[in-house]
């Protein structure tokens, strides 16, 4: 990824005819989290029967404009106009009441409820102004599930209607978020990334529920980072940068080259990491490695200095994979061995002491220390190493281990005595591979290296992970960024509902053959 | 109830009934595990002493269960929102030794109806109190509620008397005489049906009716589901927060007087010490600790077993001390099986 910049000035918006007034005006929209100035006055219109995209790097500000619009937020300054009146701070309730409708990322199920209640209770809730003390109407509840149920094709039976929703696939999950964003008169739907966790059937459907409320005269806001999709469905995209909208036009006006510089700043070279890889001895072998309900007989094996890649969508086993190997959740049938000696582990121990590191996903919640220093969270695999005179923890080669760790990984912070959390994503990402490296693992397994990591930290991150391969160390990439594996792995395995379907060699492979060898409809995967 | 109106098993996706969904069906309906942990115990001691099977017994058990159920249904109700609570048995001694105390030496007259309701208004104050301090200091409900526990009963012995009342209002005494259904065993004794059984099938039909057909109900589920989405698609966290609490107070508050009726006494160190039971029963009854489920037919079944346990050990030789432990394997055993359900 060489960074250069680039000539030209980014459209600003204002191009459509505004012969009537929009359905939402945002007007020089502020928002800050402490002393962080997440929107730095941001001002959008919404016009209705329009599509938008909402486009940006992670922390560019989309989330928390979406959390404005929809009321989850309140804003520090600037306007909100719904049919051209000032509404003031929006609450959630008064949002669903405007016709403002976000089918979120997570999608926002009630889990132990059933699926009626789930796309049924909102309009109840919004008809009451949000007053509790009301009788339920459960015709009304049943025949509004019914409607919205039938309109993203879903079925209306007695049965399904009682489901919980916590016992469903995350496809269906996802189209019960959207039937209930439609279940009442929506005017305008939002929706956060809603094709991650989606096929390419799933995404079609979808395509087509959104033509249908376009042709109703509603507006549909997609808050996406995926280039591809937002070309294919057309409309208009607002690009947004660091808290600001930095462009807005037309998408078919524009190539993909260009919407990614708008978004990122810079130009994105995808030429390959990985060059001239040395292969040693055999290292790894996965033998028909099973966990119920998350993969079945995964076998394949690999030698030192090789970089293995593990693709999927969201319920294609790659996570749980991932944690059997690193025995955060032990396999329930097959074999793991490593320089030929079986080391299955049953739990994070037994994985750390045969050799193997895992960086995990979401470094937040399973990975960091957050408020404690960058020193004891790089240490704390070796803790029993650094044991000085009685048993006592030897401080000064704790701390020339983590500093050593943090020139070498180009941690940029002042001091290792600081917080973890003082440090910026790519930063925090590059301690946890740090405190890996401590260990001195034969086999690395990195779950998302780069989530939430910005353009400048990947390109390290990346250049990092080629040097732990040619110093002989094998390494597993499971991740869903496809140029990420094309980019750095020799050899990438595509898993669809628990297994390995396929296994590409990565030099030769182009994006869109990965692409649908990830998405490939099986079978309908709607429950009848 | 949502966990309890589904009838039959529930097909798989072929729509065939696969022998593992009579399993999946019975972990889906935790009051069906109670039920039959019910039925067990009658048969086990039924068939050990035929003395079990009589009229007697059977409302001997209905009329312990009251307080221990009106107590319950304000628990399941903490519970599904996601919350806890172990105040209410100092809530409910509170208020049933100051009203007795008050009508007694004030008010002689009072009618009972007027003396439930005092009851009831002052054990919801109680429980609002409580509500509000968990929304206000986003503090976990078992800590703010064993601090008002404490406070609570240390304020009622220091301030408004440690002394029983022996001679309770005569409106209460015969409240609690008032009999339902007299029955006359075969050997002449008299067993008596107390009317009072009455205010716990009261309660428990109106809290089913707030739970399950008002949209209240469906947000105390909702926010003990997951309180984060509740709040983001429009739920109120402090009316919730404020109502569970209120009411598992207003409860406690009813309690508090259906005990001094029944016992004819007022003694303000009485039902301390019992809150674990009866979060115990509402747990064995189907209702998971960490919120969002249970149902007042399974609360209630929960009670009776606990209920059961307590009575009836007693006719087959097996010394009170044992209760407890049996009590225990019941709700490790319950535990096991509704965990399974979480599994999946």
């Amino acid at each position: 990824m060489q960074l250069k910049h680039e000539a030209g000035a980014p459209p600003q918006g204002g191009e459509i005819a505004t012969a009537t007034i929009p359905y939402l005006e945002i007007r020089n929209i502020q928002k800050s989290f402490g002393g962080v100035r997440a929107l730095k006055g941001v001002s959008l219109s919404i016009e209705p029967g329009q599509i938008y995209h909402l486009m940006g790097e992670n922390g560019c500000g989309k989330s928390t404009l979406i959390k404005i619009i929809s009321g989850a937020q309140p804003a520090d300054g600037g306007e909100l106009l719904i049919d051209g009146k000032p509404v003031g701070h929006l609450t959630p309730v008064a949002a669903l009441a405007a016709g403002i409708e976000t089918v979120y990322q997570d999608f926002s199920l009630l889990p132990n409820l059933s699926v009626a209640e789930n796309v049924g209770l909102t309009q109840q809730l919004v008809a009451a102004s949000g007053k509790l003390a009301r009788r339920l109407d459960l015709t009304q509840m049943r025949q509004t599930a019914e409607r919205a149920l039938a309109a993203v094709n879903l079925p209306t039976s007695r049965a399904f209607l009682s489901t919980r929703t916590d016992e469903l696939p995350m496809a269906t999950r996802q189209l019960i978020a959207i039937a209930r964003a439609i279940a009442s008169d929506a005017r305008l739907v939002i929706m956060d990334e809603p094709t991650t966790a989606l096929t390419k059937h799933e995404v079609d459907n979808l395509i087509g529920i959104v033509t249908r409320l376009r042709a109703k005269g509603v507006a549909v806001l997609f808050v996406t980072h995926k280039l591809d999709e937002c070309k294919e469905i057309g409309g208009r995209a607002v690009i947004m940068r660091d808290g600001q909208k930095v462009a807005e036009c037309d998408i078919a006006d524009h190539t993909k080259a260009e919407l990614g510089f708008w978004m990122t700043g810079k130009v994105l070279d995808e030429a390959r990491y990985r060059s001239a890889p040395k292969f040693g001895d055999d290292l790894l072998s996965v033998d028909a490695l099973s966990l119920k309900g998350a993969f079945a007989n995964v076998s394949f094996s690999m030698r030192r200095g090789e970089i293995v890649g593990i693709t999927g969508l969201l319920d294609s086993g790659r996570n749980e994979l991932a944690r059997a190997i690193a025995g955060v959740v032990p396999a329930d049938a097959g074999r793991i061995r490593l320089d030929g000696k079986d080391v299955t582990p049953r739990k994070p121990a037994d994985a750390i002491d045969a050799g193997i590191g895992y960086v995990p996903e979401d470094r937040l919640s399973e990975g960091l220390f957050l408020e404690k220093p960058i020193e004891e969270n790089i240490v704390v695999p070796v803790l029993d190493r650094l044991r000085g005179a009685f048993g006592i923890l030897d401080g000064r080669r704790s701390r020339e281990l983590a500093k050593r760790s943090v020139a070498d990984l180009q941690v940029v912070t002042p001091d290792v005595a600081n917080p973890v959390q003082s440090l910026s994503g790519g930063n925090q990402q590059r301690v946890l591979i740090g405190r890996w490296l401590t260990i001195n693992p034969k086999l690395l397994v990195l779950h998302g290296p780069t989530v939430g990591v910005d353009v400048g930290s990947k390109d390290t991150i990346y250049r990092i992970i080629q040097r732990l391969a040619d110093e002989g160390m094998g390494v597993i990439i499971i991740s869903d960024d496809l140029l990420e594996l094309l980019q750095n792995c020799d050899r990438i395995m595509v898993m669809r509902k628990g297994e390995v379907v396929e296994t590409f060699e990565a030099e030769t492979l182009k994006e869109e053959a990965l692409y649908r060898a990830l998405v490939e409809e099986t079978t309908a995967r709607t429950p009848q | 109830m949502t966990d309890t109106t589904f009838n039959g098993a529930t097909p798989d996706d072929n729509g065939k009934v696969s022998p593992g969904s009579a399993w999946r069906w019975l972990l889906r309906h935790p009051p069906v595990v109670t039920f039959s942990l019910i039925v067990l115990v009658c048969l086990v001691v039924g068939t050990i002493n035929t003395d079990f099977w009589q009229v007697s017994n059977l409302f001997d058990i209905l009329r312990a269960s009251v307080v221990r159920g009106l107590f319950a249904l304000g628990v399941l109700v903490v519970l599904a929102s996601g919350g806890i609570d172990v105040s209410f048995t100092a809530i409910a001694a509170f208020v049933m030794y100051t009203v007795t105390m008050l009508v007694t030496n004030l008010l002689p007259g009072l009618p009972m109806p007027v003396i439930l309701l005092v009851a009831a208004a002052g054990g919801a104050c109680f429980g609002a109190l409580n509500g509000l301090l968990v929304h206000t200091l986003r503090a976990p409900s078992l800590i703010v509620t064993i601090g008002t526990q404490y406070v609570i009963r240390s304020f009622l012995l220091t301030f408004v008397g440690t002394a029983l009342f022996m001679n309770i209002p005569s409106s209460m005494e015969a409240f609690g005489k008032l009999a339902l259904f007299t029955h006359q065993g075969a050997n002449g004794s008299i067993s008596v049906l107390p009317a009072f059984v009455l205010v716990l099938a009261v309660a428990a039909v109106v809290t089913w009716w707030i739970l399950e057909r008002t949209l209240i109900g469906r947000a105390v589920y909702a926010v003990g589901g997951n309180p984060g989405i509740a709040e983001r698609l429009g739920y109120n966290l402090r009316t919730v927060h404020i109502f569970v609490f209120a009411y598992a107070g207003l409860l406690a508050g009813i309690a508090g007087i259906m005990h001094v009726a029944s016992n004819r006494l007022a003694n303000p160190f009485d039902l301390a010490g019992t809150e674990l039971e009866i979060i115990a029963a509402v747990v064995l009854g189907g209702a998971r600790i960490t919120g969002g489920s249970g149902s007042v037919i399974g609360t209630l079944l929960g009670v009776v077993l606990i209920t059961l346990v307590s009575n009836v050990l007693i006719l087959v030789g097996i010394p009170s001390t044992w209760q407890l432990a049996i009590i225990g394997v019941f709700i490790v055993l319950a535990g096991t099986v509704f965990s399974l359900r979480a599994r999946g």
